[in-house]
């Protein structure tokens, strides 16, 4: 079954469409990213994608259902400026909190939940500081805590909006490191990138939004792509030794 | 000079200590939700519409004699009707949450002003203004301290058996949606928490110092402790602690006690900013 099949679909907010008419496949094992200027849709998508908002006209299926019943097959990671780092949680219990998806309420976690989530900690290299408040991480570890969260209950499709923004060079590397074996271990990813040296090296496809979507099979941008989404050289980044830092950055 | 001996076998001094005790349990642990969340403004929207529910009790038991309508119990059904409008995505996705807040704190307290001008003062004689709006703990009898008691144990048992969803939705709401959690029900059940928390905490403080007792030890516990559940614990240690110092210092000193109480939290708050400051800049030095 295909992970996400989207078909005519337009959505926006109030009545006005931010996007419309766009058709796209996210298949068995891919790794598409989706690059575009700000306003030009990426985050609207996600979040129909998600059920978090109904679209306008056309369908979105996930696994051949509605996203408000299997959007909680999807595995999602948020951008990490919008979540509150003063919250007095630890990189533990925001992990654990992705296996509500999978069990439904429980006052308690069970030593399934438990080991899931160490599991998910081990992959997504965040078990050394386990047990700090997130407020002590650093931005990329952070980051790597809510990849944990959303690997937890094992999803097969993993959705990331913006995963190395505001993130230094070798936290980046080290993040695509963890998103190509999750690749390879059989997950289908679609991730919201600005960041365009990810595009050649990780990903397998390319989509350019821009209130209307092109998609490409091969990981390159093309001259269509820049013409509809952007008028001037996108960022390109260095690519760097990988230190995904076991250490706490205060 | 007082006599605490005599004073602490007074029923009614013994009465104002263990209302305080129930309120400062429940205003620690719903007031570290309402500061994770950053409800405190809805929590005083919420207090202060209250006001016109102590109104119209007045003016039902006056003018109708409907007896079993109490302040207490007006005062909850305008802050649980007050809680459930701002927590509706009907209102809250169509309208800015401040000024949702404004048009209920200022209605509500406008009501309470128009019943109570209304009302028949030869049936039923009322609490003061000065009572209603600054607490008066002294007056609290056995029926509302047997209300207030289980009111605070029921909202404590839903908190327990939800802490999970709670902790999820005050984290992060979106993923909390994601999860499957209906978060219009979650919230809907936080906010008519944190109404019945005003009304219990009114009765100690009154409705305008509300927002201290369920804002201050908890904002304090925020600065010293790691994980939510250890936040609920230090703020209703620190509730109890501050609340009954200031009761203490009320009683000796002849003031206000809801005003006292708020003063000792406020005053102890800046010394625990200083403390963490000087703390941090210790360690920090140990550090280098």
């Amino acid at each position: 079954m295909i992970p996400i099949e989207i078909k005519d679909l337009s959505a926006g907010y109030d009545g006005r469409a931010v996007f419309s008419n766009v058709n796209l496949e996210l298949r068995d094992r891919d790794f598409l990213a989706v690059i575009g200027p700000n306003g030009g849709g990426k985050t609207t998508l996600f979040k129909v994608i998600l059920g978090l908002i109904n679209p306008m006209s056309g369908t979105v299926k996930v696994f051949g259902e509605e996203p408000v019943v299997s959007a909680r097959k999807i595995g999602y990671v948020p951008q990490n400026e919008n979540l509150d780092s003063e919250y007095p949680i630890s990189a533990r219990e925001v992990v654990l909190m992705g296996m509500r998806s999978k069990k439904g309420i429980r006052p308690f976690y069970s030593k399934e939940d438990k080991e899931a989530a160490e599991r998910a900690m081990e992959y997504a290299e965040v078990i050394d500081f386990a047990d700090s408040r997130i407020s002590k991480l650093s931005g990329g570890q952070r980051q790597r805590v809510y990849l944990a969260r959303a690997l937890a209950p094992e999803p097969k499709i993993l959705m990331l909006d913006e995963p190395t923004a505001s993130l230094d060079p070798s936290m980046k590397d080290c993040t695509y490191d963890i998103l190509r074996k999750l690749n390879k271990d059989g997950v289908a990813i679609m991730l919201i990138t600005h960041d365009m040296s990810s595009i050649s090296h990780d990903v397998k496809r390319v989509a350019c939004m821009n209130h209307r979507l092109i998609v490409n099979d091969a990981p390159e941008i093309t001259q269509e792509m820049i013409a509809l989404g952007f008028h001037c050289v996108p960022e390109l980044v260095h690519i760097g030794s990988c230190d995904c830092g076991g250490h706490n950055h205060g | 000079m007082v006599d605490w001996i005599a004073a602490f076998s007074m029923p009614l001094i013994q009465n104002m200590f263990i209302v305080a005790a129930i309120a400062c349990v429940l205003c620690g642990v719903v007031g570290t939700l309402v500061v994770v969340k950053r409800m405190v403004f809805v929590t005083g929207g919420i207090a202060h519409t209250t006001f016109g529910g102590v109104g119209m009790a007045y003016y039902l038991m006056s003018v109708f004699a409907v007896s079993w309508f109490t302040p207490m119990i007006g005062a909850a059904v305008f802050a649980v009707v007050s809680a459930v409008i701002m927590a509706l995505p009907a209102v809250s996705r169509r309208m800015r949450e401040d000024s949702v807040i404004g048009v209920l704190w200022s209605v509500g307290m406008a009501l309470g002003v128009i019943f109570m001008s209304l009302m028949d003062r030869s049936v039923v004689t009322p609490r003061s203004f000065e009572s209603i709006l600054f607490g008066d703990i002294l007056l609290v009898g056995n029926t509302e301290l047997k209300i207030i008691a289980v009111v605070t144990i029921i909202s404590l048992i839903v908190i327990a058996t939800l802490f999970r969803d709670l902790q999820a939705l005050t984290f992060d709401e979106t993923h909390a949606k994601l999860s499957g959690i209906n978060v219009t029900v979650m919230n809907v059940i936080l906010y008519v928490i944190i109404a019945m928390t005003c009304v219990v905490a009114l009765n100690v403080v009154g409705i305008v110092m509300v927002i201290a007792l369920i804002t201050i030890p908890a904002a304090m516990s925020n600065m010293f402790t790691e994980s939510l559940k250890e936040m609920m614990i230090v703020s209703v240690i620190l509730s109890l602690i501050m609340a009954f110092f200031g009761l203490i210092i009320s009683i000796g000193v002849d003031i206000p006690p809801g005003a006292t109480v708020s003063v000792t939290m406020g005053v102890l708050f800046v010394v625990a900013i200083v403390v963490k400051t000087a703390f941090g800049k210790i360690t920090q030095g140990k550090m280098e």
